[in-house]
């Protein structure tokens, strides 16, 4: 099967980053299956390590029209950075950014505990927004969490993101593939919720 | 993890690396799969033991690697396939076992051993390179570079360990295990022997010199079966300016730093996927076309070594060569590739202009990360009974005053050399090596050594190599206190069950092997404390430190913060009285956020006073009990499990 | 992405830096307790003071509170803490407006205490009176180790009496009693080295409710302490087993540690006990507690008898108003007494001048 549309590039590299337990590889995964399910050659790379330990997690969908790549996005080659938390966000262009890179992040900050301990500072919000804008070609800055508290689950923001992103003229797909990936891996009890994650995450850009 | 005897043959699945090769194994007809669990290759035989109902296999998580491999090998015998999973240190802890099997040799079953490697130590202590055995032991060594070729090459693996009746051993990388990647399945076998071994038949090492001469013929019989297997290739110009000669991920790394600096026309890439022996034939004849050669690969210069060792026999024939890598520093010797790396070391030797981005860019972005960007420490999960348990350790060894010292081991209280852990884990080495450096400590006395020694283990790890070196102590009577941090999981690889536990992989009930008991048979003082009650533990173990004599043990009891999260929860909300909270004040200076560092008690810098991250905190009570002004207040959570 | 990592920050001269450097580290520490209870970062069990964590902080009492601190030396820190209360040094026995012989006139308190029961008798007086409302003594704690607690009546007063020859902490007690900014009148009975610390905590400028509410203080004389895991120990290697009900070091020339049992009086010579002393003891100049309001101790060749000086004006009155109650008897002490006495205090605070330069 050959995928119907062209990419936004190719390959399309999206570099999914935040903090251990936010769902990151999880949303890696529904992006993945989605494209795969269209034809497109998909390689996701996951980076966790000691990720449940309050650590940094980036995930890799790369994705091409045909043949398969390698787990790694080359440095300063990433298509768009999603980011569940503003301050991984910047941590990821540094090494994957470019002047035309896209940025979509959530605007909830997770404190790491160095931060918490008084050792570092996190940087100022409006700081944030700034230098991620400064640094990117686009940028979203998206109150995901706070959507999610909404639909009842701060877990949600995952969802809530991909659904921007599938708003945000990115991808080859639009919510119902995102959704019927979803499906695959959730209990139909859950995806009510998940739905409406993903509508109520597009229509951040509308 | 899913069930992969239900994937439909020919219809593309998402698959991760290890679901690849343990998808690959079922299709080849393994029938006994052990592993210790250990990242990156837990999801092997995780994804094994899920499908262990539906393929009709046995999948155990074995008590260390050794034994795994072990008692693969004896399914082999009896001529089913069998395999054995690990990270690369777990192929240390193999070694022993795997030297003298490759003189026995491996019995008509293919036995196949998996080593994850793991360049960079993204989730290990080291990042070894596990290639060493292949060479070591004389064994055939495969590297696949994508999920695909790895469920390709670990069927293959099983027909070449039958073909020359010796372990075949398959090397993955952290990216390779963890990428996911469009596969197809293939047909999964209908039928599998009946296993027998013919008790005529021995599986021993002797007489060693003429088993060892057959080693040698049966790794020159499996180089032969490789060359012909197609797992090697070359892609690039007849006569390229540059030969890049890579193997694992770093040959999709190198075929993107071709793209990137548009030069797939100057050089040319030969794949190698069957590694060891190395294909002579083909990698003299790629040598014979070019003058400069470029090694790819992670993380020792394996190839790199062979195959220059190789040149040199054939270099009167081949002339003068210019050889690239890790010695002359075009490619790091340490941590991963990536395309970046490899398009530099490329660029440098073609000499062409090479940037990521340009140097505007990369000069702000540099400046703006090093002014804004905090580091993301690693620590304990909030309410993780590891960081109360450091807690009592760091507050009753300064009380003790006498400089006691603290020997670490493997697992989530790794982190205990951190600041999560108060900086207050000495020492970390490999397996169970806590207890052995504490023994030896522990025997110091005589020569006037008087710093007390503590020793903390996981359960997991107490079961895997403690064992030993805790009967050693017994027996040669060493001074210390041994502190097993039993959260009753294998938590820092993702909860695997153990002895301890009483559950097997499959998820089936079996016997359990309780810490007490063991302290029980080997005549060990002991006691059980709740790590959560820091009096009690602290108390506990100011007691132990005093006591002196032989080895004691403390038992701290506590299941992992996150299965209690799966089970129920914990049974306090936490709040915090910012009335009597001393915040900044003297005296305190957030005692609570900038000392007990939970992820779930921050500082509010505005109100002046520490506050409960609602979303984050768990509600395990500790901090309540650290607040010099009983400011954090445990208040009961209905709806609960105790 | 490790050139993102920034380095944690330490203040240079943390005060509990400080504290652990040049006291606790340096082996001076004697466990009066000062530092214990200002904080959570300094804790104290079984005898010991520890600060296993940074406090970050650059300002803090810790420090100025502990008698042991090399700066300012002993004299001069004496010195202005004597200037301070409008009192001159006077060497050896420090400022004085009587000495007597002295023991309690009833029984039940002479039974009790370690000696004449002078202590406890001005004690229940001071509670009894008014003069304070509260009192911080020293009493066995956990593990026998003796700890600080707070008496408000005779009764607890009785039930502290007796001496336990070990460091105690127990100002641990009296930071926690003056964490209340307002509240009765404090009394402590100390050691030297709790009365020295004592006098700077009223000195304080940063802790004004020790300056408030701090209103007796009774010292006792002190030649060394042991450690509590010292003295555990030392009974431990004598063999001894079960509760001590008295210890004891008779005056020169006994040269012995009595320790009395349910069972048996045992003398353990005093080199032996000396093994395990605090080392800190060594650098302490003072054998009567001179920034006292009135110091008490054994009264040479005297059993049952204490030696008593009234320092302070309020001490005096003290002494004096137990003396019209019938409460103490009080005798002029023999010339050779006080002799020996004066050379005894001359010859520990020589003993501690030498002890500082060699270090």
């Amino acid at each position: 099967m050959n995928p119907a549309a062209k990419l936004y590039a190719e390959p399309l590299d999206i570099i999914i980053t935040g903090v251990g337990g936010q769902g990151n590889v999880l949303a890696s995964q529904v992006l993945g299956r989605a494209l795969l399910k269209l034809g497109y050659g998909v390689t996701v790379g996951e980076t966790f390590g000691l990720s449940q330990r309050g650590g940094a997690v980036m995930s890799m969908v790369r994705v091409v029209s045909q043949g398969v790549m390698g787990p790694l996005v080359p440095e300063n080659r990433a298509t768009a950075i999603l980011s569940l938390e503003p301050l991984e966000a910047l941590r990821v262009l540094g090494a994957y950014g470019h002047p035309q890179v896209v940025v979509l992040t959530n605007d909830r900050p997770l404190m790491p505990v160095n931060v918490i301990a008084g050792a570092n500072r996190y940087p100022d919000m409006a700081d944030l927004q700034a230098v991620l804008a400064e640094l990117s070609s686009r940028l979203y800055w998206l109150p995901a969490t706070d959507v999610a508290l909404e639909l009842g689950n701060p877990i949600l923001a995952n969802v809530v993101m991909l659904g921007a992103l599938a708003a945000s003229g990115l991808l080859p797909l639009g919510l119902p593939e995102l959704e019927a990936a979803l499906a695959e891996m959730f209990p139909p009890a859950k995806m009510e919720a998940n739905r409406q994650a993903l509508a109520r995450g597009a229509a951040l850009l509308a | 993890m899913a069930d992969l005897s239900k994937l439909m043959p020919g219809e593309t699945v998402l698959l991760q690396g290890n679901e690849a090769l343990a998808r690959g194994a079922l299709e080849a007809g393994v029938a006994f799969c052990a592993a210790y669990p250990g990242n990156p290759s837990s999801e092997i035989l995780e994804s094994l033991a899920d499908s262990a109902a539906g393929a009709g296999i046995y999948a155990e998580w074995s008590v260390n690697e050794k034994v795994a491999l072990e008692s693969a090998a004896a399914a082999a015998y009896t001529g089913l396939r069998a395999m054995a999973s690990m990270k690369q240190n777990g192929v240390n802890v193999a070694q022993d076992f795997i030297c003298n099997l490759t003189i026995s040799g491996s019995g008509p079953g293919g036995l196949v051993l998996i080593t994850c490697d793991d360049p960079s130590g993204i989730s290990s202590t080291n990042e070894q390179d596990a290639r060493f055995i292949a060479r070591l032991a004389d064994l055939p060594l495969l590297e696949p570079a994508t999920p695909a070729e790895a469920m390709a090459m670990i069927k293959f693996a099983f027909e070449l360990s039958e073909e020359i009746q010796n372990l075949v051993v398959l090397r993955s990388l952290s990216r390779l295990s963890h990428t996911r990647a469009g596969i197809v399945p293939g047909p999964l076998p209908q039928t599998r022997p009946k296993p027998y071994w013919d008790p005529k038949v021995n599986h021993a090492t002797m007489p060693v010199v003429p088993l060892h001469a057959k080693m040698h013929e049966k790794l020159a019989r499996a180089g032969r079966l490789m060359a012909a297997a197609g797992f090697n290739s070359y892609e690039g110009p007849q006569k390229p300016e540059l030969l890049i000669i890579a193997s694992g991920s770093s040959v999709l790394y190198a075929a993107e730093a071709l793209q990137l600096l548009k030069a797939e026309d100057k050089a040319g890439i030969l794949k190698l996927g069957a590694t060891w022996p190395l294909p002579e034939e083909l990698i003299l004849d790629h040598l014979a076309k070019c003058g400069r050669v470029l090694f790819a690969e992670e993380v020792d210069p394996f190839l790199e070594n062979e195959i220059k060792a190789l040149y040199a026999q054939n270099a009167g024939r081949l002339g003068a060569k210019a050889f690239f890598g890790k010695a002359t520093g075009h490619l790091a010797a340490i941590g991963e590739n990536t395309p970046g790396r490899l398009a530099a070391a490329m660029a440098r030797i073609l000499g062409l202009e090479w940037r990521t981005v340009d140097e505007a860019y990369a000069k702000r972005s540099a400046e703006l990360l090093a002014k804004l960007v905090p580091p993301r420490e690693f620590g304990f999960c909030p309410g993780c009974p590891h960081r109360a348990s450091y807690w009592a350790i760091k507050q009753t060894l300064a009380v003790d005053g006498r400089q006691g010292l603290v020997s670490g081991d493997i697992g989530c209280y790794t982190l205990g050399v951190l600041p999560t852990g108060f900086r207050r884990v000495n020492s970390v080495h490999c397996m169970g090596s806590g207890l052995g450096i504490s023994n030896g400590l522990g025997q110091l006395g005589r020569f006037g050594f008087d710093q007390p020694v503590v020793s903390v283990v996981g359960d997991s790890t107490f079961y895997h190599s403690a064992l030993p070196a805790l009967v050693n102590a017994r027996w040669n009577q060493s001074d210390y206190v041994l502190c097993v941090l039993d959260n009753s999981a294998t938590a820092m690889t993702g909860f695997q069950p153990h002895p301890g536990t009483g559950r097997t992989a499959t998820g089936q009930p079996g016997k359990q092997v309780a810490v007490e008991s063991v302290c029980q048979a080997l005549g060990l003082p002991y006691a059980i404390v709740d790590p959560y009650d820091l009096a009690a533990t602290q108390e506990a173990l100011y007691d132990a430190l005093q006591q002196g004599g032989g080895v004691r043990v403390l038992i701290f009891r506590r299941l992992c913060a996150l299965v209690q999260g799966r089970q129920g929860g914990h049974p306090y909300r936490m709040r915090v009285d910012a009335e009597a909270c001393r915040g900044e004040n003297c005296g305190c200076n957030r005692f609570c956020s900038r000392v007990f560092r939970c992820p779930g008690l921050t500082f509010d810098q505005a109100g002046g006073a520490a506050v409960i991250d609602e979303v984050t905190c768990v509600g395990c009570g500790v901090c309540a009990q650290i607040c010099p002004a009983g400011a954090i207040l445990a208040e009961p959570r209905k709806e609960a499990a105790a | 992405m490790a050139n993102h990592v920034a380095a944690e920050a330490t203040p240079p001269a943390a005060c509990l830096n400080q504290l652990k450097k040049q006291v606790l580290d340096a082996g001076l520490c004697v466990a009066c307790g000062a530092c214990v209870g200002l904080c959570p970062h300094i804790i104290f069990y079984d005898g010991r003071v520890a600060a296993p964590d940074d406090c970050g902080l650059s300002q803090g009492r810790c420090l100025d509170l502990c008698p042991q601190a090399p700066e300012p030396a002993q004299e001069s820190k004496r010195r202005a803490l004597h200037a301070q209360a409008g009192q001159t040094p006077a060497p050896p026995l420090g400022p004085h407006a009587g000495i007597w012989q002295a023991r309690a006139a009833s029984p039940d308190l002479a039974g009790r205490a370690q000696y004449g029961g002078v202590a406890s008798a001005l004690l229940a007086l001071a509670l009894e009176e008014g003069l304070i409302g509260e009192a911080v003594v020293t009493r066995g704690g956990q593990r026998g180790a003796p700890q600080g607690a707070l008496v408000r009546d005779r009764a607890g007063v009785l039930a502290a009496a007796g001496s336990i020859y070990a460091a105690g902490g127990s100002l641990l007690a009296l930071n926690q009693a003056l964490a209340q900014e307002t509240g009765p009148k404090l009394g402590l009975v100390g050691l030297p080295c709790q009365v020295l610390a004592a006098a700077a905590m009223k000195a304080h400028p940063s802790y004004p409710a020790a300056a408030r509410r701090l209103g007796l203080v009774i010292g006792l004389f002190c030649t060394w302490n042991l450690p509590a895991r010292g003295l555990r120990a030392l009974l431990a290697a004598e063999g001894l087993q079960g509760p001590v009900k008295k210890y004891d070091i008779p005056p020169p020339p006994a040269q012995v540690f009595l320790v009395e049992t349910e069972k048996e009086t045992r003398e353990i010579p005093l080199a032996k006990v000396r093994e395990h002393t605090l080392a800190g003891c060594a650098l302490c100049p003072d054998l009567t507690a001179e920034l006292a309001d009135v110091s008490i101790g054994a009264a040479e060749g005297r059993p049952g008898w204490n030696t008593l000086i009234a320092r302070s004006a309020q001490g005096e009155s003290l002494v004096k108003s137990a003396l019209e109650r019938g409460l103490l008897i009080l005798e002029t002490p023999p010339a050779e007494s006080l002799d020996h006495l004066r050379a005894a205090a001359a010859a520990k605070r020589a003993r501690a001048a030498q002890a500082w330069k060699e270090r």
